[in-house]
């Protein structure tokens, strides 16, 4: 229909532009906000010392091939031995950490501070946004789109004629919010590189538990098949060291 | 990039792949920063170009093997000194860059066509 709709120039100064700003400060300051809110645990020394030994065992099973086999099986039998091994966890104590994860109050405030701080700016920039900016159209998007996008990117705007190519200004607030998260990654320093999606796609799988984690390393520990990488390592350092000397 | 992409392989013990996890991961993160940052530049590019609809896309993708091509020749042809596969050099991150190319793309499209 029409080809080439000409929007306002005000369109640009006053919708496009702040929201995008908005937006990229929102970031940076829930960033800054979480930095200054992340509260130190205070630490419990029975799960400090289990994951020390988990990490203990980790080593042992990346270095693996390059200790000799007996030592190997020594260093196995001292985590996995069944009486008095570290990662033989006998089977009541096991359900804790669930529990205690739960009625500790500084992890559930943690967790409350983090879904919170997640949720609310970006509920609180859609509201301002469905507020302010709806019932015009505000961008082209530069590629064609089928007609069932229609619904999802054009709410605001009530003709039906308009080209889906015409989106409101709520479908510009979604696109930001996708299209942010590479350039807080550049600018917000490689460690807080993910966002708002990344997080929500995280929020499934949560709680460390500590007998579970102890009973997989143990099980990884029993299947490793010990080969033994430095067989002629005599050979090779001599060979190095002629390298070096000629 | 080249004093800051490590070696992560040890050449020495060559007959079993080493590799130092922590340079592995720096080399990475470098790969990740130069594709997200030649996306925002495609997308300005794009915008400002005029590129519709499937011309656009085909140039993304156009950027990225170039810059594929230029982190390979950064190191040196051998993937297996740095990275552990070749795949990640030329294919990680191909698809994060893209909705911070469409964003992109969009806001140059707009500001100096349409309005």
């Amino acid at each position: 229909m029409a080809e080439d709709l000409v929007l306002d120039t005000a369109i640009r100064d006053w919708v496009l532009i702040p929201l995008s700003v908005v937006m990229v400060l929102i970031g940076i300051l829930r960033y800054f906000v979480s930095k200054l809110m992340r509260s130190s645990p205070s630490p419990d020394a029975k799960i400090v010392k289990e994951g020390q030994v988990i990490i203990r065992a980790r080593n042992l099973k990346a270095g693996a091939n390059f200790i000799p086999l007996r030592s190997f099986r020594t260093r196995r039998l001292y985590f996995s031995n069944e009486e008095n091994g570290l990662l033989h966890v006998p089977k009541g104590q096991g359900t804790n950490p669930q529990a205690q994860m739960f009625s500790d109050p500084n992890m559930a405030m943690d967790m409350m501070k983090k879904n919170l701080s997640m949720i609310i700016p970006q509920t609180l920039t859609f509201a301002w946004v469905n507020f302010f900016f709806s019932g015009f159209v505000a961008a082209k998007i530069p590629f064609p789109l089928t007609q069932r996008f229609r619904s999802m990117l054009q709410n605001g705007i009530d003709l039906s004629t308009v080209d889906v190519s015409y989106v409101s200004s709520r479908s510009w607030y979604f696109l930001n919010l996708f299209g942010l998260r590479g350039l807080f990654s550049l600018i917000l320093g490689d460690e807080n590189a993910i966002d708002d999606t990344q997080r929500m796609m995280q929020m499934g799988g949560f709680g460390f538990d500590a007998s579970k984690s102890l009973g997989a390393e143990k099980d990884g520990l029993d299947i490793i098949q010990h080969d033994w990488a430095l067989p002629r390592f005599e050979q090779r350092a001599e060979s190095v060291l002629r390298k070096l000397v000629k | 990039m080249g004093s800051s992409e490590k070696r992560s392989k040890d050449v020495v013990m060559s007959d079993i792949p080493t590799f130092s996890a922590e340079n592995l991961q720096k080399n990475l993160k470098v790969i990740q920063n130069c594709r997200t940052f030649l996306s925002i530049i495609a997308g300005v590019l794009a915008g400002i170009i005029g590129f519709t609809g499937l011309t656009g896309f085909v140039f993304y993708f156009v950027v990225m093997l170039i810059t594929s091509v230029g982190l390979m020749a950064k190191a040196g042809f051998s993937a297996d000194v740095y990275f552990d596969s070749w795949n990640r050099v030329l294919f990680d991150g191909f698809l994060g860059g893209l909705m911070s190319f469409v964003l992109f793309w969009t806001f140059a499209y707009d500001l100096v066509h349409i309005f």
